[in-house]
C-alpha cells in the first residue's frame, strides 16, 4: 500500500498532457457534430470508413482482455487470475466506451442512433446490427462487472452481494456476448469478397477474428500486468505470466493453422511470392504477428516476465496490421479517389485515447483495482 | 408466407440471447416473389448514343443538384455522386471502338445492402426496386461498402443529417401512382433504355443477341451475375471494359447469410453448454493435470 499511497501525494507528469488532449479531442468531436462529416474528415465515397472504424476494429480485441480473463478465472477456474480480473475488465469498460464515441462520431445520423435497438427495425441477417445489439449489451454487463469497484469505495454492500453471488451468469453472458461479436467483426467482410484483398478475404474471418481476439486480449493482459505491476512496484506472479503465454500461443498456433490452410486451399500463395505491396504486408503481418510471438511463447522465455510481455507487443502490432489492412487499405476500389484521415479524425481518436487512460489512471488512483502486495499471489 | 429453416433457427437463437423475437421483421425480409415478375431495365449499349436524356429527365423529376463542368456550361457529372443517381460514361477502347455505360443502382435481386443494412434503412419490394428510408437509416454506410457495384452514395456535406442517395427506380413517385416507368426509360429517345417484366426483358435481349450475334457479346449482364440484378445489359464489347466486373453467380449476401446461420444458433446455443460443461469440470478438479493454463 505505501507506493498507493506515496502516488497520490502529487499529480504524475503525464496528467497534463492527457488532459489537453482530451480537451482537444472533446472541441473537435463538437465541432464534427456541427459540420458534419464533409468538413471535418477525409472519408469519401469510395472510402465511406476510415480511421475511426480502423482503431475501433482493433480497440474491440484489445479490450477482450475482459472476456478472456473472465473465461479463464471464472470458468476454468484459475483462482490466481483473480488478481488481473479487476484491471482487465476496466480496461475492457473503457476500450468499448471509446469504441461507442468513435461509433457515434462516426454515423451520420446520430440524432437516430438508438434505431438499431428498435425492434420493427432490427435486421436479422446484419451481422452489423448483430455487433450493435452484443456490443451494447455487452456494456451493461461491464458495468455490472466493474461496479463492485466503485460500490465498495462508497459503502454499499448489498448490491455487491448480487452482483457475486450472480457472477457466473454475468460473466458467463459476457463471454457469449464477446465470442458472438468478436467473430462477427470478421463477418462484417464476408459481404465484400470482391472488394477485399483474397489474401485477406476468407469464409473463415469470423474465426479468425475471435482466435485473434483471445491471443490479443491475453498479449494486452501481459503488457497491462507487467507495466502497471511494475509502477505499483507489486511483485509479478511469474507462474501466472507463463500460463498467460500458453494460452496465448494455443489461440496463435490456431491462428495460423487456419491462416496458412486458407492460403493454400484456395490457391492464394503465388499472390504471397508476388512482389507487390500486399505480398510483403501480409508476410510481415504473419511474421510480425504469429511467427514472432510464437517463437518468443514457445521457447524458454515464456517463463520471464517479458517473454510473455514481448510476445503480447508483437501480437498486437500484428493485430493492428490485420485490421489496418482489412478495414482500409485492403479494400479495392476501381477508382483514382484515395483516403488519408484528416487531422481532425485524427485528433479527435487522440483525444479519445488520451481521456481512456486519463479514467484508468483516476480509477487506479482512488479505488481498488489492484490486489494488496501481500494478496498479490492469490 | 413460409418462414424457412434459415430464418426460423434465426428468430430462435436470437430469441434465446437477447430475448428479441420479431418476427415481423423476418417477414419483411423474405425473399421476395419470382425475381422474373418483378419491374426491370434492359440497357442496350449498342443503341445507347449517349445523349444524357436520362440524367436529365432524372435530375427534374428528383429535382437534383446538376453537377456542371469546369465552365458552367453542360451539366456534366463524372460519377454517381448524392445528386445524382444515374449518368451515362463513355469507354474508349484502344482500337477505337467505344461505347456508353449507363450507371444506377442495379436493384440486385439478393442485395447486399439489404442484407448488412443494420436497421433495414434499406428494402427490397415485393415488386423488386430496392428503396432506402432515412427515417431508419442511421448513417453507418455500411452499405455503400457492401455494394459490389459502387452504388449508393452519402451527403457528406450535409450535416444535419445526411442521407444515403441512390436510384430507387421512381417506385414510389412514377410506378406506383401510375405515371409510367423511371423517369430515365421513359425519356430516352433511342429506346436504349426499356423497363417492364426483368422475364419478358431477358427474353427479348436473348432474341436480340440471337438475331444479332456479332454485334453482342454473348451475355447478357445481370441475369444471374451476382444472384441476378433488376437492371440487365447488353454490350459489343466485353463487359469489364464497362466497369460491370465478373461477380460470379453467387448472390453476395449468401456467404454472410449460411454464416450467420450457423454462427450465431451455435454460440447462442453451444457456448453456454460447453461454458457449464467447463465449469463443472473445473469444479471437479478435472482441468488440473490437463490444461496448460
Amino acid at each position: 500500500m505505501a507506493a498507493l499511497t506515496r502516488s497520490r501525494e502529487r499529480i504524475p507528469a503525464s496528467f497534463w498532457p492527457l488532459l489537453a488532449l482530451t480537451l482537444l479531442g472533446v472541441g473537435l468531436a463538437i465541432y464534427r457534430l456541427v459540420v458534419g462529416l464533409g468538413p471535418s474528415t477525409n472519408m469519401n465515397d469510395h472510402y465511406p470508413w476510415g480511421l475511426w472504424i480502423t482503431i475501433d476494429l482493433f480497440l474491440i480485441p484489445v479490450a477482450g482482455a475482459a472476456f478472456t480473463i473472465s473465461l479463464i478465472s471464472y470458468f476454468l477456474g484459475r483462482e490466481d487470475y483473480h488478481s488481473v480480473i479487476r484491471p482487465a475488465v476496466l480496461a475492457g469498460f473503457i476500450g468499448y466506451g471509446i469504441v461507442g464515441v468513435l461509433l457515434f462520431l462516426d454515423i451520420g445520423r446520430w440524432n437516430q442512433f438508438y434505431n438499431i435497438l428498435v425492434p420493427g427495425y432490427i435486421n436479422l441477417h446484419s451481422f452489423l446490427e448483430e455487433i450493435s445489439l452484443c456490443i451494447t449489451l455487452y456494456t451493461g454487463i461491464l458495468v455490472l462487472e466493474i461496479a463492485p469497484v466503485f460500490l465498495e469505495k462508497w459503502g454499499y454492500k448489498t448490491p455487491i452481494r448480487w452482483i457475486e453471488r450472480g457472477i457466473f451468469i454475468i460473466a458467463g453472458a459476457g463471454i457469449v456476448l464477446s465470442m458472438l461479436h468478436q467473430s462477427s467483426l470478421g463477418s462484417l467482410f464476408l459481404l465484400m469478397p470482391h472488394k477485399l484483398h483474397p489474401l485477406w478475404w476468407t469464409p473463415a474471418l469470423p474465426l479468425l477474428f475471435y482466435l485473434q481476439a483471445v491471443y490479443t486480449g491475453l498479449g494486452t493482459t501481459a503488457i497491462a500486468v507487467r507495466l502497471i505491476w511494475g509502477a505499483l512496484k507489486l511483485p509479478i506472479n511469474r507462474d501466472l505470466f507463463r500460463r498467460i503465454g500458453q494460452a496465448m500461443s494455443i489461440n496463435l498456433m490456431l491462428y495460423a493453422a487456419i491462416k496458412v490452410g486458407d492460403w493454400m486451399g484456395s490457391e492464394e500463395v503465388p499472390l504471397l511470392l508476388r512482389p507487390d505491396a500486399f505480398g510483403l504486408i501480409a508476410w510481415l503481418q504473419f511474421l510480425i504477428g504469429i511467427v514472432l510471438p510464437l517463437g518468443i511463447l514457445l521457447s524458454k522465455l515464456v517463463g520471464h516476465t517479458s517473454g510473455p510481455f514481448w510476445a503480447g507487443v508483437f501480437a498486437l502490432i500484428g493485430t493492428f496490421i490485420d485490421r489496418l489492412v482489412i478495414s482500409w487499405v485492403g479494400l479495392a476500389e476501381p477508382s483514382p479517389v484515395t483516403y488519408f484521415p484528416s487531422w481532425i479524425e485524427i485528433m479527435i481518436m487522440v483525444g479519445m485515447i488520451a481521456g481512456g487512460f486519463l479514467l484508468y489512471g483516476a480509477v487506479v488512483r482512488y479505488f481498488r483495482l489492484f490486489p494488496e502486495p501481500e494478496h498479490a499471489h492469490g | 408466407m413460409t418462414i424457412s429453416r434459415r430464418d426460423f433457427l434465426k428468430v430462435a437463437g436470437l430469441a434465446v440471447g437477447c430475448a428479441l423475437a420479431v418476427p415481423e421483421t423476418v417477414q419483411a425480409s423474405l425473399p421476395p416473389t419470382d425475381p422474373n415478375e418483378q419491374i426491370a431495365m434492359l440497357y442496350d449499349a449498342t443503341i445507347c448514343v449517349g445523349c444524357n436524356a436520362c440524367t436529365n429527365a432524372c435530375r427534374q423529376w428528383n429535382g437534383t443538384t446538376p453537377e456542371p463542368d469546369a465552365r458552367l456550361v453542360y451539366d456534366a457529372p463524372t460519377e454517381l455522386s448524392a445528386d445524382t443517381f444515374t449518368l451515362i460514361q463513355l469507354y474508349q477502347g484502344e482500337d477505337g471502338v467505344f461505347s456508353f455505360v449507363k450507371r444506377q443502382c442495379m436493384h440486385c435481386v439478393d442485395p447486399a445492402c439489404v442484407s448488412g443494412c443494420p436497421v433495414q434503412a434499406l428494402q427490397k419490394t415485393s415488386d423488386g426496386p430496392v428503396l432506402y428510408d432515412p427515417e431508419r437509416c442511421i448513417g453507418c454506410r455500411y452499405c455503400q461498402y457492401v455494394c459490389p457495384f459502387h452504388v449508393p452514395r452519402f451527403e457528406w456535406d450535409v450535416a444535419r443529417f445526411p442521407v444515403v442517395a441512390k436510384c430507387h427506380f421512381c417506385y414510389e413517385s412514377r410506378i406506383i401512382p401510375g405515371i409510367g416507368g423511371p423517369a430515365c426509360a421513359d425519356r430516352c429517345p433511342t429506346s436504349a433504355l426499356i423497363w417492364g417484366k426483368r422475364g419478358d426483358l431477358i427474353a427479348e435481349a436473348g432474341k436480340r443477341i440471337s438475331e444479332n450475334p456479332t454485334r453482342y457479346v454473348d451475355h447478357i449482364y445481370g441475369e444471374d451475375d451476382a444472384g441476378g440484378t433488376s437492371v440487365l445489359y447488353l454490350s459489343a464489347v466485353p463487359f469489364e471494359n464497362l466497369g460491370l466486373e465478373d461477380l460470379g453467380t453467387r448472390s453476395i449476401p449468401e456467404i454472410s447469410e449460411e454464416t450467420a446461420e450457423l454462427v450465431l444458433p451455435g454460440i447462442l446455443i453451444g457456448a453456454p453448454i460447453l461454458l457449464g460443461m467447463i465449469r463443472l469440470t473445473a469444479k471437479r478438479g478435472g482441468w488440473e493435470d490437463t490444461w496448460p493454463l
